[in-house]
């Protein structure tokens, strides 16, 4: 079963990027929408896009992280199923205290869209299994809200116990100890500020990305 | 001194921010009739006179702080 | 309220009062003042352009709608259409620039979805004063921010742009926004034309407040009561919104719950509706006491004239009604029904039980008034007889090279141009970094590029030359990658059309622009006109904004806009009609000379020559030469650790001085060949009689031409790529 469940806020904007991605590996996109519910069984994978649901307003995330179907989700992610969210999904994840820390305004406070050069640590999860550990991945970047931060003591742990799942290598907005991308502490959830959508084929100026999505 | 300089849309002004949340929080199940969001900006003016301190806070606001357009506020002494 | 003061009020002139007056068989009253100030408007009557934009040249057989309709759609064959236009927003950034840049891009978004059309690509034309006036810093932060934050919100990416800086925007400076659309195979073109008696008029998406709404234009005896409450309120964008407007009413579209569709933009409810109706020859009954208000204060006039943005008016049939409000309820936007299409060809306007007006639509629409103000035939300006006598002087092109690549107008626009989402959507090719944006159509795998043009200090140099340079730029900047030069929109910001120079160049600009169209054959599909542009009597420089796509048949061995490797052979290939002293000549005396003209029919065959040249083997990078001339393009080719090393002089350029580094030449483009495939490339100039020079290779770490300029890479780059306005610390 390759059945991969993209989710949908209003605002959510990079979603039918994700449904190319996914559909490009050969595996089976499905769409849910925030207000749906699902079974932890019905994907193999879920994933979160980027984009600004519902405008970042309040806080990016924020009210998204409220919605109906993040029921479903947590259940599903409880059953240990692999979830990814990218750049506004892994602000929704931080939202919901799924993973760890927060995102904040970029520090030269402007948006930034950019490629970066980001190392991938850890590759003991599905969604970076095809990259050999500290494999350098060229991806863009697109936000104005991408400064990770977490206290001392929460950061302290993720780094002690192999969390942080990718660091960028030139660090484009100040995130604390470069950090891109983070895993949670079970090992199913992931997410990072980079889009790998947008490196898929070679004419879009990567095709670093594909190796995320290859899995499914 | 510590002032407070709270600004708010006008209240004939589409309050994007507000609307969205006013929204979301009514799905939620909560009560409401209106959300305007604003900013809350504090001010720690250089003095020990509350009235230094409210001219010189007043006089950030006008030049700064918010924006005549679309903008009002209110400078409290905490 | 006496005549004179309520005419201007509602800035109607007596002329166009006394014809008002014959129309109606009697004076207007109550709302019908409100009706024609917007109907009869410049912005929405187009009343001194019209007669001009009627001659335009806007048919080739790839053309669904040109004209007439929201944005222009184009078939670009193989099941795939695209519609664009291009829009003005120029006062109300100058204003309030966030607001002012935001709401132009969103407007300009509406025009491109109300056609069925999901918008897929952004671009934007700015003109700025410079960076050293008064407010302007404040301007340029706003504008951008503006479009940046509208445009990543709603997802849609902005893939190029063009930056402009001279004195004469100080006080109106000038934010043009440009959007396309695609059509997937077996959308419908939708159309604003109402029909069918009895159908519903719907009202989607944000409440209606006194947004845009002039104290000026309001009832005449409160005029003097609560004028703060009534004084122009800015209009606020959401992009959050138009996303989710985008979504439903492409969702309605394509489930066909929809008959017509127009959005809500300048002069709002009003123009949308007389519109509506009158294409379509029907009549219009309109609740205004059923709209959705933001505030229950707002009067029926205030409703009428509000330009609360992201808004628009639909028509369906009542058995679709339930299905369309569905719908747009999961996007949790309102679908209201606010009126219903009559046979009488009258537009009635009801506030509860009073009838406000009984008008028959076409009075507004249809008899706008077309003025023909006065205009004089065009002269050449600012000509010399030999390349010469243009007299351009410097003391060392390497000092002059360094100067110009610091300077406002020479450096980078990464500034402005990383503060936008480039790629969402995942269909980008080429982005801001390379000199035309282009897009992947998804089904075929074929590219669409877009392409800017006018340079205003061509302009400056003459309107006629600038007019077609406009065109032929992009053009050749699309062939120079491969692309085919397929359609145009544009939008021409004059001064003051009452002046005779004004006017003189308006004529010559749209004459200029058509007959450059017409030699490509690029119709001009579609287009906006923003006149007024003047202050305390100041005009600006007359600027034709032109957008221009153009269809590549495949993705393979796009050429890039840079050097990518070392020991390639570096071409320049030209055909040469006009030359001048360009921007490095107006930069030092304020006035260009040059010698020459554009002839369309000789420029139109260079393009086609480049496109063929450009598609041959081995090509891996290219550029047009343009401003500030050869050294200047050169110089920006270079990236990381590849530069180039040419020799120019005393070869049958003509070139034996320095200055000639700089000269302007209408036209030259450069191309970068492996070195295996140089043969066949030049096989193929000789193949379409070009006129070619192999001047050098590109080479690694450094930047030389002849014994005028050696500079280090690293140096090239610190120079280029400081910002306009400082950053946060």
């Amino acid at each position: 079963m390759n059945k991969v469940g993209v989710l949908r806020f209003p605002g959510t904007n990079c979603d039918r990027d994700i449904w190319q991605a996914v559909e490009t590996v050969k595996a089976k996109p499905e769409w849910l929408w925030h207000t749906d519910r699902f079974g932890w069984k019905d994907y193999k994978a879920l994933v979160i896009p980027g984009g600004f649901s519902y405008g970042d307003y309040l806080r990016t995330g924020a009210l998204a992280a409220m919605s109906p179907v993040m029921k479903s989700l947590k259940e599903a992610i409880d059953h240990g199923v692999p979830v990814i969210g990218i750049c506004n999904g892994f602000q929704i994840l931080c939202e919901a205290r799924i993973l760890p820390g927060a995102l904040l305004r970029n520090e030269k406070l402007k948006f930034q869209d950019k490629w970066v050069q980001v190392k991938v640590e850890n590759n003991k999860i599905p969604w970076s299994a095809n990259f050999e550990k500290n494999r350098k991945v060229r991806l863009p970047i697109a936000h104005g809200d991408g400064r990770y931060y977490a206290d001392s003591e929460t950061l302290k742990k993720i780094e002690d116990r192999g969390q942080v799942w990718c660091r960028y290598l030139d660090n484009p907005n100040g995130s604390l100890n470069d950090i891109a991308g983070v895993v949670n502490d079970k090992g199913n959830v992931v997410a990072l500020m980079p889009h790998p959508e947008r490196a898929i084929f070679d004419w879009m100026g990567s095709n670093d990305g594909i190796g995320f999505f290859n899995w499914l | 001194m510590k002032v407070a300089v709270k600004v708010l849309p006008k209240s004939e002004v589409l309050d994007t921010q507000g609307r969205a949340v006013q929204n979301a929080l009514k799905q939620q199940g909560y009560d409401l009739k209106e959300c305007r969001i604003g900013k809350y900006i504090v001010i720690d003016v250089d003095t020990d006179s509350e009235k230094t301190a409210l001219k010189e806070a007043e006089k950030m606001a006008q030049a700064v702080l918010h924006n005549n357009l679309i903008e009002t506020y209110e400078i409290d002494v905490l | 309220m006496e005549l004179k003061n309520k005419l201007k009020a509602y800035r109607l002139s007596e002329e166009e009062y006394k014809k008002i007056s014959n129309l109606l068989g009697r004076a207007p009253k109550g709302v019908e003042w409100a009706l024609f100030s917007a109907l009869w408007s410049e912005h929405c009557s187009y009343k001194s352009s019209k007669v001009h934009l009627k001659k335009l040249f806007k048919q080739s057989p790839r053309v669904v709608v040109a004209f007439g309709e929201n944005a222009g759609v184009v078939d670009l064959g193989q099941g795939e259409r695209v519609a664009f236009k291009m829009e003005s927003h120029n006062h109300p950034s100058f204003i309030e620039p966030y607001q002012g840049a935001a709401t132009g891009v969103g407007g300009i978004l509406r025009d491109i979805f109300t056609m069925g059309a999901r918008p897929v690509a952004l671009a934007n034309y700015l003109c700025f004063g410079p960076t050293d006036s008064d407010r302007m810093p404040y301007l340029i932060d706003g504008v951008v921010s503006g479009i940046s934050g509208y445009g990543n919100c709603v997802g849609v990416p902005t893939i190029t742009g063009q930056t402009e800086f001279h004195r004469s925007y100080k006080n109106n400076i000038l934010v043009n926004a440009l959007a396309v659309g695609l059509f997937e195979e077996g959308d419908r073109v939708f159309l604003s034309k109402a029909e069918g008696q009895g159908n519903h008029i719907v009202y989607v998406g944000a409440k209606t407040g006194r947004d845009g709404v002039h104290g000026a234009s309001m009832a005449s005896e409160s005029f003097d009561e609560d004028s703060e409450s009534k004084r122009p309120t800015i209009q606020i964008g959401d992009p959050f919104f138009e996303k989710l407007l985008i979504e439903s009413c492409i969702d309605v579209m394509k489930q066909d719950l929809v008959v017509a569709i127009q959005d809500m933009g300048a002069a709002g409810l009003i123009s949308s509706s007389f519109e509506m109706a009158s294409k379509g020859g029907v009549g219009f009954d309109i609740w205004l006491d059923q709209v959705p208000l933001r505030d229950t204060s707002i009067t029926p006039e205030e409703i009428l004239l509000s330009e609360s943005q992201e808004r628009m008016l639909l028509v369906c049939e009542p058995e679709k009604l339930e299905a369309l409000q569905s719908v747009f309820h999961r996007w949790g936007l309102d679908a209201t029904v606010i009126g219903e299409i009559t046979t009488r060809k009258k537009i009635r306007l009801f506030w509860h039980d009073e009838l406000l007006t009984d008008i028959d639509p076409d009075l507004l629409v249809e008899e706008a008034p077309e003025h023909t103000r006065p205009f004089e035939p065009w002269q050449p300006a600012h000509r010399v007889d030999t390349v010469r006598e243009i007299g351009l002087k410097i003391k060392k092109a390497s000092e002059t090279l360094n100067g110009i690549l610091t300077s406002q107008q020479g450096k980078s626009r990464a500034w402005v141009f990383r503060q936008y989402d480039q790629r969402v959507g995942a269909n980008t090719v080429y982005d801001c970094e390379v000199g035309i944006g282009a897009i992947r159509l998804p089904r075929t795998n074929r590219a669409l590029g877009l392409a800017l043009g006018c340079r205003p200090q061509v302009m400056r140099f003459d309107a006629a030359e600038g007019a077609k340079d406009a065109v032929f730029l992009p053009a050749l900047e699309l062939a120079a990658k491969g692309f085919e030069p397929i359609a145009v929109t544009d939008c021409l910001n004059f001064g003051n059309p009452e002046r005779l120079e004004i006017m003189s160049e308006f004529v010559a600009t749209t004459r200029n622009v058509s007959l450059a169209c017409e030699s490509l054959v690029t119709p001009i599909i579609s287009g906006n006109v923003s006149l007024y542009n003047e202050t305390d009597g100041e005009n600006i420089t007359s600027t034709p904004s032109i957008g221009m796509i153009g269809l590549r048949s495949h993705l393979e061995k796009l050429p890039k806009e840079h050097f990518t490797e070392e020991k390639q052979k570096i071409y320049l290939v030209r055909s040469v009609q006009l030359t001048t002293g360009g921007q490095l000549q107006e930069d030092q005396d304020e006035t260009t000379y040059g010698t020459g003209q554009i002839v369309p029919t000789k420029a139109a065959e260079f393009v086609n020559s480049i496109l063929y040249i450009a598609n041959g083997a081995g090509v891996t990078s290219s550029k047009v030469v343009g401003k500030y001339g050869l050294a200047y393009a050169l110089a920006r080719m270079c990236k990381g650790d590849i530069g180039c090393e040419v020799y120019v002089v005393g070869k049958n350029l003509a070139l034996a001085k320095d200055e000639d580094l700089f000269l302007e030449h209408f036209y030259e483009v450069l191309f970068v060949v492996e070195q295996k495939h140089s043969g066949d490339f030049e096989l193929r100039l000789k193949q379409k009689k070009l006129d070619f020079f192999m001047i050098g290779q590109t080479i690694k770490n450094e930047f030389k031409i002849d014994r005028s300029i050696q500079m280090k890479l690293k140096n090239l780059s610190e120079a280029y790529e400081s910002p306009f306005v400082e950053d946060a610390k």
